[in-house]
This record gives C-alpha cells, sequence and structure tokens, in this order.
C-alpha cells in the first residue's frame, strides 16, 4: 500500500525551500566564513578559529557589551513608556486611539536615517531647532546632549517604541475589562491588579514587544552614528568595519556568529515559553 | 537573421485574443518554425540578447547617480541605466569579488584600486588605446599619457578614464583659523592640545589611516617600521579621543562648524565644502598643507578612474558610455554631480571650462587649485594598511 504524502507537508514545502536559501544558507556561509584564515576571501582555506580568538582578545567584547548594554535600556525603557500609553489606546478606544495610533505609526513609513537626522537638527547646539529657538525666543542659552551615548540611546528609544507598543496593546486588549473590574470591586490595589490581572494575561503581547525591541536594538547601528557621533562603537558598526574597510570577512563573519549565537542565547528560552496561538486567540 | 525576423514577427501577434495563432494564419509548420528560431538564438546568442534588453548598470560614486546625466544618455541612445551608490571603495570590490561582475557595467573607484587590484583579479577589462588614449590628450596636463593611474602594472593595458580629482585633506573654519596659518602648521593643528573636542573627524577611514600618518610624521605610503607604526598609534588614540564628533556625513560636520561645535574637520576638501560654499558658507575652506612627511608633501590627492566591469554578458553600449562621460555636456553635469561641486579633468577644455560661473570657480577654490595640487601626493595603496586600520579601528573601539 502507497502511503500518501501529507498534504501540510507538501504547502510547507515552498517556505521551507525559501527558509533553506535565503536564511539557513547564508547564514551556513557566514559560519564557514567566520572558520577561514583572516583577510582572505576563499572557502577553501585551513578551517581556524583565530577569529573567534581575536574577537575575545582584540577589544570587540566592548563593542558587543555596549551594544548588549544599550539594547537593554532601550527595551527597559520602552518597556516602561508603552505600558501607560498602551493602556491608554486600549481604554479610551475610538477616535483618540485611531488618532494616537497614525501618530505613532506614522514615522515607521518614513526612513529611519531621515528621522534621526532630524532628530540631529532638533538637538543641535546654538543653531539647532531646540536651542536655537530657545535663544531667539527666550534667550536662553542651553549645551546639547548630541553627540553623547545619552543622544543614542534616546535616537533608539525613539525608533524603537513602536515595535514595542503595538504588541503590548495587542497583549492588553487580551485582558477582560470585567476582571479588572471583579478584582477592584473585590478591594484589590491598583498595583495588585496590575500584578496579578493585567501583567499575566497581557504578557504575551509583552514578550513579543520586548523580544521584538531587543533583538532590533541590538542591531543598531545609525542611531549611535548619527546622534551619537561614535562616541561608542556598537557592534555592528565594528562587523561593518571587518567587512568593509578591514576588507577581513573571515574576521566579520566570526563577530557576526557571535551576534547570532548572544541573540539566540536571549530569544530562545523566551520563545520557548511564548504561547502565540493564544496571543491570535486561536 | 532569418530566425531574428521569425520571432519579431511572433512578438508583433497579439497574444491576447487568440494566442496570436488565427490572426497570423498559425499552421502547426509555422508555429514549429518559430519555436525553432527562438531555440537556435537561446543557444547561439543568450548573452548577447539579454545584454541589449538591460539597462546600463553603474555601480558608482553620487555624481554619476545624477538623474541629469541618465537622462542626457537616454536621451541619446534610447537607454535606460541602472544605478547603484557606493558605501565604500573596498566594498564594492568586494562586491566584485563576490560574483557581481555580472551584475555591473561600469565601475568609478578612486584610483589606486583599479591598477592593483581590478585589474590583476580580472574584475574589469581593458579600454581600446586607439579609442580612449586620445581623451587623456585633452585632459588637464597631469594625465598626459600614459597617465600611471589609468595603467596596469606592466604598463601595458588602459584601465579607465578619469573625470573627477581633488586633493583631500582637511577643512576649517576660516573666521576661526586662517587659511594661511592652517596651511603652514598643516596637521600639527589636529596635534595641538588647543584643538581638543574642537575637531571633527569624517569617518571615510581608509583616508583617516592615511592622515593619521601624516599627523604621525609618517609617510603614508611607504613601509612602515616599528617606530613608524608606534607614532601613528600614539597619535590615532590621541586624535580619536580628542575629536568632539565622528560621522560618516560631512553635511554634519558641515554644520557642526556652521554652529560654532568645532571648527576644524579631517577628511575633508573641495568634495566636502563646495556645496556649502556655492550657498553662501564661505568660511568653509578646504586647506591642503603646505608641506608633510610624504616626500616633502603634506595633501593628499584621489583621482576617480571609471571602468568597464568585466561581465560575462557584456553590455555593447558599456564603452559608448565611458568615452561618453568625458564630452562637454555630460562632464559638466558631473562636475556637479547630485548637488555637489568638483573639478574634472577635462577642465582643460576651454569650452567647458567657460560654462563653470565665477561663483564656482570661487567656491572651488579654483584660484589656488593648481597649489594644492602641487602640495598633494597620490592617492595610494597603503602598506602595512591591515595593521594600521587595525590600530585605528581598535581605538575606536575604546575611544574615551
Amino acid at each position: 500500500m502507497r502511503q500518501r504524502v501529507s498534504p501540510g507537508l507538501l504547502a510547507m514545502l515552498p517556505v521551507m525551500a525559501l527558509i533553506l536559501v535565503g536564511f539557513a544558507l547564508p547564514i551556513l556561509l557566514v559560519l564557514l566564513y567566520s572558520l577561514m584564515p583572516p583577510r582572505t576571501f576563499s572557502l577553501a582555506g585551513e578551517p581556524t578559529l583565530a577569529n573567534y580568538w581575536a574577537a575575545v582578545t582584540e577589544g570587540y567584547l566592548l563593542p558587543l557589551g555596549w551594544s548588549l548594554l544599550l539594547a537593554g535600556l532601550t527595551t527597559l525603557l520602552c518597556l516602561v513608556l508603552a505600558w501607560p500609553t498602551a493602556k491608554a489606546l486600549v481604554r479610551f478606544a475610538g477616535r483618540f486611539a485611531t488618532l494616537a495610533t497614525i501618530l505613532i505609526a506614522l514615522p515607521i513609513f518614513i526612513s529611519e536615517s531621515v528621522r534621526l537626522f532630524g532628530t540631529a537638527l532638533f538637538m543641535m547646539p546654538g543653531g539647532g531647532i531646540f536651542a536655537g529657538s530657545l535663544n531667539a525666543l527666550f534667550g536662553l542659552k542651553i549645551g546639547s546632549i548630541l553627540y553623547t551615548r545619552t543622544a543614542t540611546l534616546l535616537g533608539m528609544v525613539y525608533i524603537h517604541f513602536p515595535f514595542m507598543l503595538f504588541p503590548m496593546v495587542l497583549g492588553l486588549s487580551l485582558v477582560p475589562q470585567d476582571q479588572i473590574e471583579a478584582a477592584c470591586d473585590l478591594g484589590a490595589r491598583p498595583f495588585q491588579v496590575f500584578r496579578e490581572i493585567e501583567l499575566p494575561l497581557a504578557l504575551p503581547g509583552i514578550t513579543v514587544g520586548t523580544l521584538l525591541t531587543f533583538v532590533l536594538s541590538l542591531g543598531a547601528n545609525a542611531e549611535a552614528a548619527i546622534l551619537g557621533g561614535q562616541a561608542v562603537i556598537v557592534i555592528t558598526k565594528a562587523i561593518e568595519q571587518r567587512f568593509g574597510y578591514a576588507q577581513d570577512w573571515p574576521s566579520g563573519a566570526a563577530l557576526t556568529v557571535l551576534v547570532i549565537l548572544v541573540t539566540a542565547a536571549v530569544i530562545f528560552p523566551v520563545l520557548r515559553r511564548l504561547d502565540l496561538d493564544r496571543l491570535i486567540r486561536r | 537573421m532569418r530566425d531574428i525576423r521569425r520571432l519579431q514577427q511572433l512578438a508583433r501577434r497579439n497574444p491576447v485574443r487568440d494566442m496570436g495563432l488565427r490572426s497570423m494564419a498559425m499552421t502547426r509548420r509555422r508555429l514549429m518554425a518559430g519555436i525553432g528560431a527562438a531555440g537556435t538564438l537561446a543557444a547561439a546568442g543568450p548573452r548577447l540578447a539579454l545584454a541589449q534588453d538591460r539597462p546600463l548598470a553603474l555601480l558608482t560614486w553620487d555624481a554619476y547617480a545624477d538623474p541629469r546625466l541618465l537622462e542626457l544618455w537616454r536621451e541619446k541612445t534610447g537607454e535606460t541605466v541602472k544605478t547603484e551608490i557606493h558605501i565604500s571603495d573596498p566594498t564594492s570590490v568586494n562586491r566584485l569579488r563576490a560574483g557581481e561582475t555580472s551584475v555591473w557595467d561600469f565601475i568609478n573607484i578612486n584610483n589606486p584600486w583599479a591598477r592593483t587590484q581590478l585589474w590583476p583579479e580580472g574584475l574589469i577589462r581593458d579600454l581600446p588605446q586607439d579609442r580612449f588614449q586620445p581623451l587623456y590628450e585633452a585632459m588637464m596636463p597631469k594625465f598626459a599619457p600614459p597617465y600611471h593611474w589609468a595603467m596596469s602594472q606592466d604598463g601595458e593595458h588602459l584601465l579607465g578614464v578619469v573625470q573627477r580629482y581633488e586633493t583631500f585633506d582637511f577643512v576649517v573654519n576660516s573666521d576661526v583659523i586662517s587659511p594661511e596659518l592652517a596651511k603652514n602648521e598643516g596637521w600639527d593643528l589636529f596635534n595641538n592640545p588647543d584643538f581638543s573636542q574642537r575637531y571633527g573627524i569624517l569617518a571615510y577611514e581608509d583616508w583617516n589611516v592615511m592622515d593619521i600618518c601624516m599627523g604621525a610624521g609618517v609617510h603614508p605610503f611607504k613601509p612602515k617600521s616599528d617606530e613608524d607604526i608606534a607614532k601613528f598609534e600614539a597619535t590615532a588614540k590621541r586624535w580619536i579621543d580628542n575629536a568632539k564628533l565622528i560621522t560618516t556625513d560631512f553635511v554634519q560636520l558641515n554644520l557642526g562648524i556652521i554652529n560654532g561645535e568645532i571648527d576644524l574637520y579631517f577628511t575633508g576638501g573641495t568634495y566636502t565644502t563646495t556645496s556649502a560654499r556655492l550657498e553662501g558658507v564661505s568660511n568653509l575652506h578646504a586647506v591642503t598643507p603646505s608641506s608633510g612627511p610624504a616626500d616633502g608633501k603634506g595633501g593628499i590627492n584621489w583621482i576617480e578612474l571609471n571602468s568597464a566591469v568585466a561581465n560575462p554578458n557584456e553590455h555593447p553600449h558599456a564603452l559608448d558610455f565611458l568615452a561618453w562621460i568625458a564630452e562637454v555636456e555630460p562632464a559638466w553635469i558631473i562636475a556637479h554631480g547630485n548637488g555637489n561641486l568638483q573639478p574634472v579633468a577635462q577642465m582643460a577644455d576651454p569650452e567647458l571650462f567657460a560654462k563653470f560661473t565665477s561663483e564656482e570657480l570661487e567656491a572651488l577654490q579654483w584660484d589656488e587649485f593648481d597649489e594644492r595640487i602641487a602640495n598633494a601626493v597620490e592617492f595610494d595603496i597603503v602598506p602595512d594598511y591591515d595593521r594600521l586600520y587595525d590600530i585605528y579601528s581598535a581605538a575606536m573601539r575604546t575611544r574615551q
């Protein structure tokens, strides 16, 4: 008797092929390059771990540390800022929420670099929009945080805020209003409502937002370059330098693999606890 | 030829009404003949057929992506052009190495790459000298044939057409630092503690490495001793730590000077100042040191070379485009490419030179251009670059 091929498997084949060619193979290539001798362009060299050793011993942990720190702080700040915003959007659903959502979502459709250059113009001391206006209108002279680490962090929060907010809105919309009311009727204080009702029920959305924000922030480079004046070198910049001006693909590949491993170490344990089915109400 | 006509007949029919069969009184024999013709062409000339159908593809710096230039070419030939602007010279060299020779027909890149890497690695093709060598005779005297950077290392092959060029060193706010003082002080301005946190760095990183060599008193294009490397390392660390800002965007640096945040920056020159100078910011002044450690010179002069990529599916008009860019109208557009203003080798032609206004020549600092070029050595491959770059990038990573 011939065994029938599952239609589900057949339907998956195109996507699997796409993932294999577009995702798995490039990562395999990067992995292979990372094992080649430094500053070579061939995949036929003698495999070596020299690039990984150099990544650890030649100061690349510093940019990796900066990227992790900035990504962590960005995620934390976005969480704190997005929670009240998401609650307001969910509670006051209607015209206000639509307008607020449009205002927050619209910038996503504008190039990140353009937005960051706009922010740089805003922050510039003296002739910048903020400092210049204060000076012209009120005679106030202020300094600027432009080209500092603080500016880098603020830029990252500004760019990644929507990636935290919208999953959080989705998560909070899963919290039934009657449960909150019941808790309040039974004497729960606001913090208890938050901790025992809202947080657990909205957790899938919060988790997705946290993961998205963290991963995107870890790969961010433009904020440090445009607003930070490269006050710090983030790991993506270091990778770009190895592939570009340094002409050292194997070293760039090794750093890339390290970032993938760090990202995976953060993401996979969280993903295993995440019930996406629940989030999309399936 | 008969096969091509047969395919053209097939293509002219309306395929929607009846698949084109009835309207052309298609018989099985004619259909088979058409299929046969397509097969013959596919076997005999697929590359030619494809090359004629696709747009000319330019991997280039910004001037050659100027819409006016592309429109002028389209008016002349009816062909469209595809362009992509470099991220950096080495990145584009890597892209050709990685197999993109089959994507591009033209590459516009700084002078050392063609001679030392692109040609030896078979990534560009040589140009017919009887057609292209006369272009050099009409250029500025500096480019008299055989022009070193346009020739292969054995001197046998012509590798491209030069066009934009300048000396690319540093820029000062002339209201704060007089250009004469800057010229005489040269790179020591960046060693002066008074200018700590008063300058920026334009992170064109290969150029930064060469400039730091100059500041360390080391010839950038000669082999380095351990003592030279130690001097380079100390200078790199100091210059990077003392910089107010480091960016890949020269507009940010010009704004920094306008806003009074910084008084000077490296690397910079005509390329980074002219558009602002044309708008009246005349205190942005490109400076080439009057002396330095490179055979007594302190400036570095770049020349862009335009070459034909060794595309296996060679575009039939790639060489025509290379010859055309040296004509007056295209050369003028390229000199003004993408809102910038840049000297071109073809300015030796009085007809082209007459098209530049006095304001434009003032923006180019044309009165001192020859002197600046004379005080500069030509951009070259930096011996020990890998070691120097690693020191430079380590200093960037650990910036205080």
